[in-house]
């Protein structure tokens, strides 16, 4: 034991300092070894700048779009107005014109309900309402442009975002073709230790280099979401418009998720999810210059939303935040009455209070572009991309305090719409095949919901995205 | 001190002059440190090369109040002991040889040149050579040993032995006459 520490000591002393000067073309190596990291860091640092902004542009491609349809809106208020601002005086002076509702002719006949200062709708004298029909109007030509400019809009980004996909495709291609050169010319000179060597060493880099290959991640999600409704309407919609309740909700998604892996980087990902969207709204609280507001007791709860009945179907319509509410019929427990400044029965008001709740249901088809930031068993990915959304659900609910019936369903929603999404990704390897994934996302809705041209119904929505995907 | 921070700056900086002078302030020892870690001259050279790349791409996370010397002495030994893990990974070398004990004594080690002790170091088989290194010149004890290569400590512990073994046989099969013949002239 001894001898061996003086054994030890011996190498040890002879050794541990031991200075030898290594080769003079060392150096040279060294330093464009050094700079060509600091150009790999770069580059990297350029890539990711690159990927997030052709990201954010895809997105900034969006909220361009939703002011450019805004402006296009804005153009058909200023058509309007001048109608708008006509018909108060037109109504005083001939019939008293109704406050327009949903645009369509309207027949007046049977009486509706009573109240205090109700009278038969039968004594008013049949009004048509051909004025008014903004409620079905299609926007004009300028507004084609702009869906037009969308869709070029849209493609840029995603045209560069795939021209960097091939590039990084083509030079992984070409390096691993040059090393399978070079190993083969290699092989005969070696001895067999370094021969079997090598072996281990191209079975690693085969095992490597199939990993790195296109691979498949499925898996499912589950979502609540905030959604914020973000809407306008033209001023004489609005003047005749439901109250919204509430600007904001939050809803249960979620769906399955189809992943395919171009590279260690990039993937692309699509997959079918279900989204849902509300909106509240109630008939009280606005008293913008009516008569009957001049009239109510002060401090009184205060109800005057317009409805505008069919006589012969006996439908009611009324104009709400997102869009016109199309009644199967006058709900049960609702109380109506004529207006004072009009008495036709197209101004029918409903003067009892009541909530009516709009749900809308879509399934999305996503092409997202996912771009990993982080690669290592807790992954970060940055995602960014476009839904097809089909509206598979679209119910209106009346809440008049003695439960929720089903009541009609909200006219002119578009059947396919598109929305834009931006998500930052959390994976974490739970096994080599399995991982959990955590994404909050932010999606926009590029074009309004509703077809209406009074209406802009926009909503973006706020979703963080838990789930579990399957790799192979 | 403060040439060194300077130094060290313009390194992190990307200035090439800087990062000559820090190759040249440590290239002989570390040089030194890869060549007993490596089987041969070329070797220690790539090890060399790769870890001065990983000093210069690293050096903004050396922390001033350490001792850059046995920071870039660590670096270089991760890059020898990467290397080994790599080659040998899926075929380790184990203890398939039993050495019959030599008669031996230290005296001959102690006229050896460090150049013929180095070279009978990168004749040892990669881990004996790498246990003999960290335990014996490094000082590192066996547990850490055992963490850093991730074998056990009895593994670490009998390759050290083994490695003694093959040493002191070397030793007496080249340098025995240098024991002989001083014994005949004392």
């Amino acid at each position: 034991m001894k001898k061996d520490k003086n054994l030890d000591e011996l190498f040890r002393d002879k050794l541990l300092n031991y200075e030898q000067e290594p080769p003079a073309y060392l150096l040279e190596n060294i330093l464009a070894g050094a700079a060509g990291v600091r150009r790999k860091k770069k580059i990297m640092i350029w890539r990711v700048a690159g990927v997030a902004a052709a990201l954010l542009l895809a997105f900034v491609a969006g909220w361009q779009l939703n002011t450019a349809d805004r402006e296009g809106l804005g153009l058909q208020v200023v058509v309007n107005e001048p109608q708008g601002t006509e018909a108060p005086d037109l109504a005083g002076k001939k019939t008293g014109a109704a406050p327009s509702v949903a645009g369509s002719e309207q027949l007046a006949s049977g009486q509706v309900s009573s109240g205090d200062r109700l009278r038969p709708i039968q004594d008013t004298p049949a009004v048509k309402n051909e004025k008014f029909t903004a409620g079905t109007e299609r926007l004009p030509a300028g507004y084609i442009q702009v869906a037009s400019n969308e869709e070029s809009g849209l493609l840029k980004p995603l045209k560069s975002i795939l021209g960097l996909i091939s590039q990084d495709k083509e030079s992984v291609l070409v390096l691993q073709e040059k090393k399978r050169e070079e190993v083969s010319d290699e092989v005969e000179e070696k001895t067999i230790d370094q021969q079997i060597m090598e072996m281990n060493h191209q079975m690693m880099v085969a095992q490597n280099g199939k990993e790195k290959k296109g691979r498949w991640l499925v898996g499912g999600q589950v979502a609540p979401a905030y959604n914020v409704n973000k809407t306008s309407q033209s001023e004489q919609y609005a003047n005749n418009m439901l109250s919204s309740s509430s600007d904001a909700q939050v809803e249960l998604g979620g769906g399955v998720s189809v992943e395919y892996k171009t590279n260690k980087r990039w993937s692309i990902q699509s997959g079918v999810y279900y989204s849902g969207l509300g909106q509240k709204s109630g008939n009280t609280g606005y008293s913008g210059g009516r008569k009957e507001y001049a009239f109510s007791d002060q401090g009184a709860a205060y109800f005057n939303a317009s409805a505008n009945i069919d006589a012969r179907t006996s439908n009611m319509m009324m104009n709400s935040a997102s869009g016109v509410i199309e009644f199967s019929g006058i709900p049960s427990g609702i109380v109506l009455g004529t207006s004072i400044e009009d008495k036709s029965l197209s101004s029918a008001v409903v003067v009892s209070e009541a909530q009516f709740i709009q749900n809308f249901e879509y399934i999305e088809i996503p092409l997202y572009l996912r771009y990993t930031l982080i690669d290592s068993r807790f992954d970060v990915e940055m995602m960014g991309g476009f839904s097809s959304n089909l509206l598979v659900g679209n119910q209106t609910f009346m809440d008049s305090g003695e439960g929720k019936t089903r009541v009609g369903r909200t006219k002119d929603m578009e059947a396919l719409n598109y929305s834009g999404t931006l998500g930052l990704g959390f994976r974490y390897g739970l096994s080599k095949h399995i991982s959990l994934n955590l994404e909050p996302r932010i999606k926009y809705y590029l074009n309004s919901l509703n077809s209406n041209s009074s209406v802009d119904f926009k909503p973006y929505s706020v979703g963080i995205f838990t789930g579990l995907s399957y790799e192979f | 001190m403060e040439d060194f921070k300077t130094i060290i700056s313009e390194c992190i900086a990307g200035n090439p002059k800087a990062q000559a002078k820090l190759y040249q302030q440590f290239a002989p020892k570390m040089f030194g440190v890869c060549l007993r870690y490596a089987k041969d001259a070329t070797e220690a050279e790539d090890n060399l090369q790769e870890g001065f790349i990983k000093v210069f791409s690293n050096l903004n996370a050396f922390r001033n109040d350490g001792s850059l010397e046995g920071w870039i002495r660590r670096i270089m030994i991760n890059v020898s002991l990467e290397k080994i893990r790599k080659q040998h990974l899926l075929y380790p070398v184990e203890d398939v040889s039993i050495y019959d004990s030599v008669n031996f004594s230290d005296d001959v080690v102690a006229k050896m040149a460090a150049e013929d002790l180095m070279k009978l170091i990168q004749e040892l088989p990669p881990r004996y050579r790498l246990v003999f290194n960290l335990y014996v010149i490094e000082g590192m004890s066996h547990q850490e040993i055992a963490e850093e290569m991730s074998i056990t400590q009895g593994t670490s512990k009998s390759n050290l032995a083994r490695a003694r073994e093959i040493l002191k046989k070397k030793v007496v099969e080249n340098f025995g006459e240098l024991n002989a013949h001083n014994n005949y002239t004392a």
